[in-house]
């Protein structure tokens, strides 16, 4: 049923060797005499592009098999064999994968070129490029991964490269606190990635424990198991995925240069958990407990990160709330088991997140690293082009038919109603009404009105066509890719669900027309509701709101990350110091230094009758001799 | 004739290191006659290495000489899986020792040389009384190193280590003595030959204590908690390279002493015990790894982290199991070398800044790329990341513990966390944020240090990518020994069975 390809390994092996001729590169010059950076940025640029142009070629030939046959697979050697454990050193692409490496690979090209113009000026261009060829070699690892263990090592190699992009200013200390925070909480979630991977293996991995494998064998795993599994592999997902109890990182990886946001933390490494639910959907679809769990989880997340981006002030901050809203949204489409609508979530999301981020840095780079809202304004005609695209990229955000972020979250919201998951569907209502707020608020702030910084504005202008045209390409992708799933109701075919269908295990539900048609039009006017309490408040330019109440309260991200600092981490920190000044040299090393004590004691106590004198030695003699005597006497009973 | 290239790999060094010891030579001549023996040593182990085979789990390149016939102690030697990896740690790294640290004694070599043969000696040894020969004869050096070359507090540290050590040895030899008369008791012979106290298995409580005093011992090694407040400061004071020695090798033999002769011999003992001793690596790790957050000298929370990382590698001795035991046999080498070149780099900022303090340093990374690259591999080894040596190693190990104890298996994990907290903290303050005065200066590594250093980076990635040639030369002796052992302890493989096959019995009731 599958077929071998032997090009799957070069799809993340290209940019992973590009990774090393860059970073040697880069070691190897920069102390002296510095490379031209046209050089790095093509050498940068080749591994991404060439990786696209593989991902084209797999999804082409997947394309030419019968549904059921769509399965390219590859394997290069046995990783490591131990007892009833054999793992391999392969690579999976079907359906699902390949999806996934299409928009990876497309973004991650327009990213690599996109930073070109953006990391211009910066001393440390080689090293960024290799960061970055580093990343997409990991993230390709992730999501071609035969079987859960070569997807780990994809994973937790984006979250190396996501924790030294975002302290990549590293001689600013909170940005290399943010990246710690980054690389800590990812691992909170690995733990639960691996302790699951390991139950799944004691469950059913002894016949093969790569995916397909796994698929196949998925029936004899029980269910107190499957849920087991399938919870510890979704606090990973909720470490990499940005959701609570763990989304605390993602904000903070704003530190980050903006390609970086936009490519890991908007656009690929954040969506990873997404789809590694989707990939076991094998095991999910029989654990609806666990899935219950995963829609609310991200239901919660989508409205608690909603709330917190209607009252951020730094442009990026308020992107990356919505990031983690929009990830809550995709999970909640993966646990109410509509796997494919959370996926197709996922491949919108990534043009027009993406987008806005790279229009985000183009505002920035121009306003000379200005990032906060409430100093911009007006910069609609000085940055058309910006302008354009990212007013494409906040519709198809806020969910304006027939933008393609509408599609796909209304996608999820009517498979939340119709298999009778009617809380997450009005949440998820309530939350597009406030995705539409905030991200117009962010566009009238930022274009519209007029300019609160003047000098800053006069000195703006349009970027370079090395960071537009990237742009250009993205708003195309945000405003076209919803009509790749349309559904019955437009006289389309769910051509994307088709597609995924044979990697994923799922029902599509069925119900009336005029419930699709209700909650179309219930999204919609979600939308309308948002938007029009954004422009009667910001559209035509508004003042700086002073902060209190509420808005601070909000704007302080409801204190949650001062309570975990002073629950986990001072405590933490705390525990550290108390067993290394009290704890160890007087509790455990006790009993040694004790003997020690007791040795000296005994020393000093011996000292006292060795005096060195002969006379004294004489008189001991005398009195040892007595008693001598004495007991000798008594035991002859004399 | 490969019957005595142990014997060789055991002498040359030391007859080499007693020599020098007795000619006037020069540091330049010691070190470099010590470069050249260490590498002649390395030569022989690759040679060893690439053609031990492992497939049948018994000695290869055994060498058996009766020493006291009558007590029936021999001089033999030889290598299977569970030594094969302790031996490559013990025998390949020690060149970069004598190339990364020119301005010592000779003496200092001298003992460098001593230690390394006696430690092949310990890991080769095949008879129980040769091998505690070799043992002590290893502890000897590192007291010298310590006490003549070490730190401003090396007299308490040595002290200490002093008698931690004695009393090891003392209940070890206590446990050898009653193994032996044991033996005879059960067959009318004696013997302390493996091969043959293997077939025994004691029981009651004279075994018992036997086992605890054989357990004390290694625990004193390794070290596992409470047993291991002797190590920061003995790594301390230490001089680099015995710093290097007793992390990256000394505490594996420890480990490796543990599967060799307490596992077979205690089948009671340590079904008993196993449970109570894999929490004991569980606190050690966690107790280690909090407390090294809090260290600011540099090398005090590498040994800190060092002693963290060991208690993992003791779990998977503990839990029983062919996964957990090969993973801690890899991870043995893994941290052999990721610590070990952690403990030599930091060995350079000291010489190089004369300072181990954390707040001192900042901004390494950008004087020093290389250096700073380097070191970040070696560091993402020690935390296990996929695609390094030590996630290997650390993956198998929690995999065998969740099918041993879910409790402990779950603690385990918390490794994860646990190792990057002090070690991100410490990146940070170390290689990142802002240059001072001190690391302004501070010289990226000569071509000569790169070279030397770069061949162990290279096999920390590779062994994270290609483990399966090592782990195909372990696995079958890694088998053999869990399946003996799981014969003669009987019921306990079905407790820990159960205990994830509980899962299912609950699922059956809902």
């Amino acid at each position: 049923m599958e077929q071998t390809a032997t090009y799957l390994v070069y799809i993340p092996l290209l940019p992973l060797i590009g990774a090393l001729v860059v970073g040697i590169l880069h070691l190897a010059t920069c102390r002296t005499n510095r490379l031209p950076e046209k050089l790095y940025g093509i050498l940068g640029c080749i591994g991404p592009v060439l990786s696209f142009i593989l991902a084209l070629r797999v999804f082409f030939t997947l394309k030419g098999l019968a549904a059921e046959e769509r399965v390219l697979t590859q394997e290069l050697f046995t990783w490591f064999s131990v007892g009833e454990l054999d793992v391999s050193m392969g690579f999976l692409a079907d359906p699902l994968s390949s999806l996934m490496l299409i928009f990876v690979t497309l973004i991650g090209s327009l990213i690599h070129i996109y930073s070109i113009g953006y990391m211009a000026e910066d001393r440390n261009f080689g090293k960024f490029f290799a960061y970055m060829n580093l990343f997409l070699g990991s993230m390709l690892i992730l999501v071609l991964g035969a079987g859960p263990v070569v997807m780990f090592v994809g994973w937790e190699g984006v979250g190396l490269c996501s924790y030294l992009l975002i302290s990549y200013y590293s001689e600013d200390r909170d940005n290399v606190i943010a990246g710690n925070k980054a690389f800590i909480v990812n691992r909170i979630g690995d733990l639960g990635f691996v302790l699951g991977m390991s139950f799944l293996f004691w469950g059913i991995g002894a016949d093969g424990f790569d995916f397909l494998s796994l698929k196949a064998n998925a029936h004899n795993l029980t269910p107190a198991l499957g849920i087991t599994v399938c919870l510890l592999l979704f606090v990973g997902a909720t470490g990499k995925s940005a959701q609570i109890p763990l989304y605390v990182w993602l904000p903070d990886a704003m530190a980050g240069p903006t390609p970086v946001s936009a490519l890991i933390h908007a656009a690929t490494m954040v969506t990873a958990g997404v789809y590694m639910v989707a990939r076991f959907s094998f095991i999910y679809a029989h654990a609806p407990v666990a899935g219950a769990v995963v829609a609310w989880t991200g239901i919660l997340t989508a409205l608690l990160a909603a709330v917190f981006a209607m009252y951020q002030r730094d442009i990026k901050k308020i992107l990356a709330y919505s990031t983690v809203s929009q990830l809550g949204y995709m999970f909640a489409g993966v646990g109410v088991a509509a796997y494919s609508a959370g996926i197709f979530h996922v491949f919108t999301h990534a043009f027009f997140k993406a987008l806005l981020f790279l229009g985000a840095g183009s505002v920035i780079y121009a306003l000379h690293h200005q990032q906060d809202i409430w100093k911009m304004g007006g910069l609609k005609e000085k940055m058309p082009i910006t302008y354009k695209t990212m007013l494409i990229g906040a519709l198809a955000l806020a969910g304006c038919p027939p933008f393609s972020g509408f599609f796909s979250k209304d996608e999820i919201l009517y498979s939340a109603l119709a298999t009778g998951h009617y809380g997450i569907w009005l949440v998820g209502v309530g939350v597009a009404a406030m995705t539409a707020y905030y991200t117009f608020r962010m566009i009238f702030v930022v274009f519209h009105g007029q300019p609160r910084d003047r000098e800053a504005f006069n000195h703006a202008h349009e970027p370079s066509k090395v960071m537009t045209i990237p742009l250009i390409i993205l708003a195309v992708g945000a405003l076209f890719a919803g009509f790749l799933n349309l559904p019955g109701i437009f006289g389309g075919d769910l051509e994307v669900s088709h597609w995924l269908a044979p990697s994923l295990v799922e029902h599509h539900p069925h119900t009336s027309w005029f419930v699709e048609l209700l909650a179309i039009i219930i999204s919609i006017g979600a939308f309308a509701l948002g938007f029009r309490a954004a422009y009667r408040k910001f559209g035509a330019g508004a003042d700086e709101p002073s902060y209190t109440g509420f808005k601070q309260f909000g704007y302080r991200k409801f204190y949650v990350d001062e309570i975990y600092h002073y629950l986990i981490v001072a405590p933490y920190q705390l525990t550290g110091k108390a067993i290394s000044y009290f704890i160890e040299p007087y509790i455990t090393d006790g009993p040694v230094k004790l003997t020690s004590w007791l040795y000296k004691m005994a020393g000093a106590a011996f000292k006292l009758v060795q005096v060195g004198y002969v006379r004294v030695y004489a008189i001991y003699m005398v009195i040892g001799l007595s008693i001598m005597s004495l007991l000798l006497a008594q035991s002859l009973n004399l | 004739m490969p019957d005595i290239i142990l014997s060789i790999m055991i002498f040359v060094p030391i007859s080499t290191g007693l020599l020098l010891l007795l000619v006037p030579a020069g540091k330049e001549a010691a070190r470099g006659v010590g470069l050249v023996v260490s590498v002649i040593v390395v030569l022989l182990s690759l040679k060893l290495f690439f053609s031990f085979s492992g497939a049948a789990a018994t000695f290869e390149f055994a060498q058996k000489i009766p020493l006291i016939d009558s007590l029936g102690i021999s001089y033999s030697l030889g290598v299977d899986g569970i030594s094969l990896l302790v031996l490559m740690a013990a025998a390949t790294l020690f060149p970069m020792v004598y190339l990364l640290f020119k301005s010592r004694e000779k003496g200092y070599y001298s003992n460098l040389l001593i230690v390394q043969g006696a430690m092949i000696g310990a890991v080769c040894a095949s008879d129980m009384v040769l091998f505690y020969i070799f043992w002590e004869v290893m502890l000897l050096p590192i007291f010298f190193m310590i006490g003549f070359y070490g730190g401003p507090n090396r007299l308490a540290a040595t002290l200490k280590i002093t008698i931690y050590t004695i009393a090891g040895s003392l209940l070890m030899l206590a446990s050898i003595a009653y193994i032996g008369v044991a033996y005879h008791a059960q067959t009318g012979q004696w013997s302390f030959d493996m091969a043959n106290l293997a077939q025994m298995s004691l029981s009651g409580s004279t075994a018992t204590l036997a086992f605890i005093g054989f357990m004390i011992a290694f625990a004193i090694k390794i070290p596992l908690f409470p047993f291991h407040t002797w190590l920061p400061d003995a790594y301390t004071e230490a001089p680099t390279g015995a710093t290097f020695v007793l992390s990256a090798i000394m505490a594996k033999i420890g480990i490796y002493a543990v599967i060799r002769f307490v596992v077979p011999v205690f089948a009671e003992g340590m079904t008993n015990y196993g449970l109570l001793l894999a929490y004991a690596g569980v606190i050690g790790m966690i107790y280690c790894g909090v407390t090294a957050l809090a260290q600011k000298d540099f090398k005090r929370m590498l040994a800190f982290s060092s002693a963290s990382h060991m208690g993992v590698i003791a779990i998977g001795i503990f839990c029983m199991n062919v996964q957990a035991l090969t993973g801690t046999l890899y991870q043995v080498v893994a941290h052999a070398t990721s610590t070990g070149v952690l403990f030599l780099l930091l060995g350079i900022i000291e010489e190089r800044m004369e300072t181990r303090n954390i707040e001192d340093l900042g901004g390494v990374a950008y004087k020093a790329p290389v250096f700073a690259l380097f070191f970040a591999v070696a560091m993402l080894a020690s935390v296990g990341l996929p695609g390094t040596s030590g996630f290997i190693g650390e993956f198998l190990i929690i995999l065998g513990a969740v099918k041993f104890n879910v409790t402990i298996a779950v603690l385990t994990g918390t490794t994860l966390i646990v190792g990057v907290c002090y070690m991100l903290w410490m990146f940070q303050r170390v290689f990142f944020e802002k240059n001072n005065q001190k690391t302004e200066t501070f010289q990226d590594l000569t071509l000569i240090e790169t070279l030397t250093i770069l061949p162990i980076i290279i096999l920390i990635i590779f062994m994270g990518i290609f483990p399966q040639p090592f782990i195909q030369k372990i696995t079958p002796a890694a088998e053999h020994h869990t399946a003996r052992h799981q014969a003669a302890s009987g019921s306990s493989v079905h407790l820990a069975d159960n205990r994830v096959l509980q899962i299912s019995d609950k699922q059956e009731k809902d």
